[in-house]
């Protein structure tokens, strides 16, 4: 369910639109957030993204504050000119040119996402719920709360709401009656537990 | 593509079908020849810039009102609205129950699976109709009103009491997102229930869920980029003119 998540930071309309299209090519992937002005990046910090794609033209002093205030484990793309180097005191993972070809610019995101999500991807395989989930599944869909599960189970709530979390990412399933469905489909619990 | 007043009435529809169902709630026909939506509109008294900035918000995710906010009323808005709440409750509903109960006559090996399916949809028509009751009645009139205060000089000191037990803020903040409950059930069926015979059922059953929460999305929509604006706007300018000191 985790996707690769990028943000846009062009002055050109034409630009921002074409290399979100692109994006919207790659599977998995979403695009948060486009940004063409400065006024706006101020509230960058509030966006978490994997991927920003920025035109270096746009790095005042500003955008690069906003910038560093982000998680570090957000990485950087230029997108230019391919005559202007780029040589300000930021990381890049890479370069991405107008007039590079689409095939070049999605192999070069490709290669970005891949670099990136080695860990990312393995977890991205087709999953089952652990024996743990499946315990604290099985509580949720007895109706039980957060807290009475983390007390029957010795487990802080804040772990129950971990596994939830996990729970949900694996199933596609976010809400307590579809969670039920799937226990009882799954004879997880038997339909005549609930209620 | 952004609609205007003089693209056909056809071409709309051609453009995204889903429109089919924003026509049906102002009360257009079908057959309106190559007439412009300008025309179509007039013919059935539907107000065109109104009917342009719903149209346009169901049309395209990224479109947003702006020039036309200020010349067409909540009233229409809420009209608006409300009929799309009819159009939930005596149409699309009723279409998925049917389904499921077809489904659920139509198989004998494991009623009892698609038996929880109903169940889950029952509650969520529940949480539907909770839903757009609140609507009705807590934040439509709430807006009404609050729209009378700003077209009079001298408001009711009634009214302006209504103002203060209620603010778009707090529809905003407890707006929830009704569609995650279909979103589920969408799942369960492609992911997780064992294929009944039928599959044909199935399918229209899918497509239907798929068309429901489009269409609550989209409305969802209308109500955030339209009316929250809007009625901000005139919370704005009456806290100036009333509540100053």
């Amino acid at each position: 369910m985790s996707k690769t998540s990028f943000i846009i930071i062009e002055k050109s309309y034409l630009i921002r639109k074409g290399m979100a299209s692109l994006i919207e090519k790659i599977p998995n992937t979403s695009l948060i957030h486009q940004f063409d002005n400065e006024d706006d990046i101020k509230s960058l910090d509030h966006l978490e993204a994997d991927f920003i794609i920025l035109n270096p033209d746009l790095l005042s002093t500003n955008v690069l504050k906003a910038i560093k205030k982000i998680k570090n484990n957000t990485q950087l793309v230029s997108i230019s000119d391919a005559a202007i180097s780029i040589s300000k005191d930021i990381d890049w993972a890479g370069s991405i040119f107008i007039e590079d070809s689409q095939n070049t610019i999605l192999n070069k995101l490709n290669t970005l996402i891949g670099n990136r999500g080695s860990t990312k991807i393995k977890s991205e395989l087709p999953e089952e719920i652990s024996k743990r989930e499946a315990d604290i599944l099985k509580n949720i869909a007895l109706g039980f709360s957060n807290k009475e599960i983390a007390d029957k189970l010795f487990i802080s709530a804040h772990t129950v709401v971990t596994h939830r979390k996990n729970i949900t990412r694996k199933l596609g399933i976010k809400t307590v009656p579809g969670l039920t469905i799937y226990a009882i489909l799954n004879k997880i619990i038997d339909i005549n537990d609930t209620e | 593509m952004l609609i205007t007043k003089n693209i056909k009435m056809a071409d709309v529809i051609h453009t995204n079908y889903f429109t089919l169902s924003v026509l049906n709630r102002f009360g257009i026909e079908l057959g309106f020849a190559d007439k412009s939506v300008s025309e179509v509109c007039n013919q059935y008294q539907v107000d065109v810039a109104f009917f342009l900035e719903i149209v346009n918000t169901f049309v395209d995710k990224d479109y947003f009102p702006k020039k036309h906010l200020q010349t067409f009323s909540v009233k229409l808005i809420t009209d608006y609205l409300q009929k799309t709440h009819h159009y939930y409750h005596q149409v699309k509903v009723p279409e998925i129950e049917s389904l499921i109960e077809q489904m659920v006559n139509s198989c004998y090996t494991q009623k009892e699976t698609l038996v929880l399916l109903k169940k889950f949809f029952t509650d969520y028509k529940l949480e539907l109709i909770n839903h757009t009751h609140r609507e009705e009645q807590i934040v439509f009139p709430y807006t009404l009103a609050l729209e009378q205060v700003y077209s009079s000089e001298k408001p009711d000191s009634s009214l302006l009491k209504v103002l203060e037990t209620y603010s778009i803020d707090i529809f905003q903040n407890e707006h929830d997102n009704i569609e995650e409950k279909l979103f589920d059930l969408k799942n369960i069926i492609i992911k997780y229930l064992p294929q009944p015979k039928d599959s044909k059922l199935c399918n229209k059953l899918l497509y239907e869920l798929f068309n429901l929460e489009q269409d609550i999305s989209d409305h969802s929509r209308i109500e955030e980029k339209v009316l929250v604006p809007k009625v901000r706007e005139m919370e704005k300018e009456i806290n100036k003119r009333f509540f100053k000191n």
